[in-house]
């Protein structure tokens, strides 16, 4: 039985089939006669997930439009159609071909958040490759992976053969020309990673082996091939301009989280929010010309068929030119019927004028992210808005008509007291007093979520030396909350669980140690970590026990800025300096300004230009 | 405003797709096609388009009905021409038909469906006298859950089929194939599985719905003297 026909016998018997069918709106095939690069971009999650991810869409558009590459899309399978897998021997399949993923030449992992690295195991385990690059023969597919989380690759680096920093669209490309002269001279893994080691960006995790000393204390991190750089520097695309962009995305044929045409407007954060790692990684701020955004975005509508449209970046509102901008794309949605959703829109006079135009009497939520109940402890975090931003975008908004508004908090920030918790329970009152203030006694069914999540420390940020909080403390807090914020009428509360905020600190900051770990848990059961439902505690709490790792040394690791760290030889272009510096204001309550209002010194410009430096 | 119906195929993995991602599939299609549907009133506006009967997950067809009103006429022709262009592989138009405006849908108008069915068994009987024996029965009755109240209730089935066929009578590699004409429609309506279910009971074989592959033939209506059937595509109106 082919794996065609193997296929239709399973896909009677799962959900969702249309998952693994493929042949969607501009999927692309290739004549394999003509193809030299056979490229699997694999995405550790089901395919309503993967398919809502822009980074695919990008990358996939790119590999595709090189004649000599194919690129095909590997998801993971859900629970039931992996038991079906397995109990048929049907290996992990790419969804434009039905080809097996061990056949591929590179398979590309995208590395989006921690919890989805168990299921890069579960992924490997299905195509039948060994997980560790010391057990795979020349004849398995080359392991690759990129994204956010390849910033602190070490859990990973006994798995993947090589990762991307940065951003892909170039670098991808040149990866792709050196595999095919490498396997037109039928040359060796080793011969491919010494060569892809030069381009900027690649990291090759064998050509480097950190030394401990007998305290388990990180000492250097000692280089094994000579002529691999010191230190990896990320890839930086200048111009975005210059970049192709997909103009006719794949439409899935089933609904997927994110099913809408969307343009990224810019790349990079000029905010500098010490606790976000995307603020810090994706540094600088570049952004896409407003012509450009607007001829993207006729395109995909037309290609597409979507009745949908979306501008995708860190924090819209901080676009140059975001009026003009927002005005034609306004006017070009109406005129082509697509609706258009304006995601992380700051609360000013203009912004609330746009969404009256966009929604109307269809309002849908308002989102809003103060992420700290005080002005003290949002000065710690240098998250720059004040109660007056917040009390005055509500007040617009009530007058507006929104009855609903949903608050994002974090706890277990660095040098939270409960002083601070009371000032989100206070925010939510005070919101809550303007909504009777102008509505009169029924507050017009105003009501306020109030939604905390876990803080974790990442790596590359000012709080990569910074303890997370224990998980007692965690719920304590959320008991402490719940209790408070129960007092108040139409206010609702809900938290993220700590077991998963906890795994994700272990791994955000893990070092290779911890990758015995992860496999340990894989064979447990453990995989879709990220989902509530499928997260299981107790097999990870025996996992790091059977392989003698303490979690708790890794999640409330209290670092010196003196210390090694397991990625001090990625560079994400924000010198140590700097996240040092920030560090110390932090503790101090120092606000850092709005590079754009002037420059930081954060390092990045040593790199590349900063066309947003003071531009304020 | 101008009235149309459609008819296409449904093949391979496009099998797999459902009846509310086929109908999304369509809007998107007209709308990238440029063909402009007329679009309801009232606070939601949704296009003018149905299809007259769904069809189960899982089943192939060859001949589906789509009913649709566009703001301006369009010559049939490029109507099939432009769509087929926006199909993925697996779902193409056979044929496009402008029919007169009318209050009452297609999808109340349909009486009829037929199926080929193929199921595997190693049951080795004379299949043609079995199938006579099984609609000589004073009555065929199946139990049916009923839709809010989930209870079993017993259903008797012999008037909703109309024929059952052996086709060919050729006995392929265990593969039988039948063909058969039902109830579709909102009147009466035969699942052609319940149908397969209850000739396995019949023959005391076990019913495997996954190695059962069932291709919808043709939806029909009634003539309008005697008893014989229409396909959708070639009704008559009445003016």
């Amino acid at each position: 039985m082919t794996l065609t026909e193997q296929l239709d016998k399973l896909l009677m018997k799962v959900e969702k089939p249309a998952r693994y069918i493929g042949g969607e709106l501009h999927s692309v095939n290739k004549d394999l006669n003509n193809v030299k690069t056979r490229f699997g971009f694999a995405f550790p999650d089901t395919y309503e997930i993967g398919m809502s991810y822009l980074g695919l869409q990008i990358i996939y558009h790119i590999l595709n439009n090189t004649d000599s590459v194919f690129c095909e899309r590997i998801f993971a399978p859900g629970i039931d159609m992996e038991g079906l897998m397995r109990e048929e021997n049907l290996p992990l399949f790419t969804l434009e071909t039905k080809t097996p993923a061990k056949e591929m030449d590179i398979l590309g992992f995208t590395l989006q958040y921690e919890l989805s690295f168990t299921n890069i195991i579960n992924m490997l385990d299905l195509a039948g490759i060994p997980f560790k690059s010391k057990d795979r023969s020349e004849s398995d597919p080359i392991i690759a992976a990129g994204g956010p989380c390849a910033f602190n690759p070490e859990p990973l680096a006994d798995i993947v053969d090589f990762f991307m920093l940065g951003d892909g669209e170039e670098v991808l490309k040149k990866v792709c020309e050196i595999h095919q002269s490498w396997k037109a001279r039928n040359g060796n893994k080793r011969e491919f990673l010494e060569e892809v080691c030069q381009l900027k960006g690649i990291y090759v995790p064998a050509f480097y082996e950190p030394i401990y000393n007998e305290n388990g204390v990180l000492q250097a991190i000692e280089k094994k091939y000579e002529k691999a750089p010191d230190k990896i520097e990320k890839n930086i695309i200048e111009d975005l301009d210059t970049v192709d962009f997909p103009n006719s995305n794949v439409v899935p044929l089933i609904e997927v989280v994110h099913d809408r045409a969307v343009v990224e407007i810019f790349r990079g954060c000029t905010r500098g929010c010490r606790f976000c790692q995307a603020g810090m990684i994706y540094r600088p701020v570049r952004e896409r010309s407003q012509d450009r955004i607007i001829d993207i975005a006729k395109n995909q509508i037309a290609s597409t068929g979507y009745e949908e449209m979306s501008i995708l970046s860190l924090s819209t509102s901080d676009y140059s030119k975001i009026e003009p901008l927002v005005t034609d794309l306004m006017g070009m949605c109406k005129q082509n019927n697509v609706s258009l959703s304006l995601p992380s829109l700051r609360l000013d006079s203009f912004s609330f004028n746009v969404l009256e135009q966009i929604q109307g009497y269809k309002k849908t939520g308002l989102t809003f992210a103060p992420e700290a109940g005080t002005q003290r402890l949002r000065d710690v975090i240098n998250k720059c808005i004040t109660d007056k931003d917040i009390y005055s975008g509500m007040e617009q908004a009530i007058s507006l008509g929104w009855t609903s508004v949903k608050l994002y908090f974090m706890v277990g920030l660095p040098t939270e007291t409960y002083e601070d918790l009371d000032g989100i329970a206070e925010i939510a009152k005070n919101i809550m007093d303007i909504a009777y203030r102008m509505n009169g006694n029924k507050r017009g069914r105003f009501n306020v979520t109030v939604s905390v999540s876990n803080f974790v420390p990442k790596a590359h940020t000012p709080f990569q030396w910074c303890a997370q909080d224990t998980m007692e403390s965690f719920e304590e807090k959320h008991r402490y909350l719940r209790e408070k914020l129960r007092k108040i009428k139409g206010v609702n509360f809900n938290y993220h669980g700590t077991e998963t905020s906890h795994m994700e600190a272990v791994f955000a900051r893990g070092d290779r140690h911890v990758c015995e770990t992860l496999i340990k848990a894989w064979s447990l059961g453990c995989k879709f970590d990220g989902w509530r439902e499928h997260f299981k505690y107790d097999k990870w709490l025996q996992a790091f026990k059977e392989t003698g790792i303490d979690d708790n040394s890794y999640a409330f690791k209290a670092g010196n800025p003196e210390d090694i760290l397991p990625w001090d030889h990625i560079d994400c272009g924000v010198s140590k300096e700097f996240l040092i510096s920030e560090w110390n204001k932090a503790n101090h309550c120092e606000q850092t300004q709005d590079c754009r209002r002037g420059c930081v010194g954060c390092g990045i410009n040593t790199h590349t230009e900063c066309k947003q430096e003071g531009t304020l | 405003m101008s009235r149309y119906v459609l008819q296409f195929y449904k093949q391979g993995y496009m099998k797999y797709i459902s009846h509310l991602d086929l109908l999304r599939l369509f809007k998107r299609s007209f709308k990238r096609m440029e063909i402009k549907l007329q679009h309801s009133q009232g606070f939601n506006p949704h296009p003018k388009m149905s299809f007259v009967q769904p069809l189960s997950l899982g089943y192939t067809s060859v001949s589906e009905y789509l009913e649709f009103e566009t703001n301006e006429y369009e010559e049939p022709n490029h109507i099939i021409q432009k769509l087929n262009e926006a199909m993925p592989d697996g779902i193409g138009i056979a044929a496009c038909r402008a029919i007169p405006p009318s209050k009452k849908t297609l999808a109340a108008m349909v009486e009829y469906a037929s199926y080929e069915l193929k199921f595997k068994t190693n049951h080795i009987c004379d299949w043609n006298e079995k199938l006579e024996e099984f609609l000589q029965q004073d009555k065929i009755i199946i139990l049916k859950k009923q839709k809010k109240s989930k209870n079993l209730v017993e259903q008797d089935i012999k008037p909703m089929i109309r024929d059952i066929i052996l086709k060919d009578s050729i006995v392929d590699n265990n593969i039988i194939t039948l063909t058969t004409t039902i109830s579709a429609g909102s009147n009466f309506n035969l699942n052609p599985e319940n149908l397969m279910k209850s000739f396995c009971t019949f023959l005391d074989i076990p019913f495997e719905k996954e190695a059962i592959s069932i291709e919808r033939k043709e939806l029909y209506c009634s003539t309008s003297e005697g008893n014989g059937l229409v396909p959708i595509l070639k009704i008559e109106f009445k003016n």
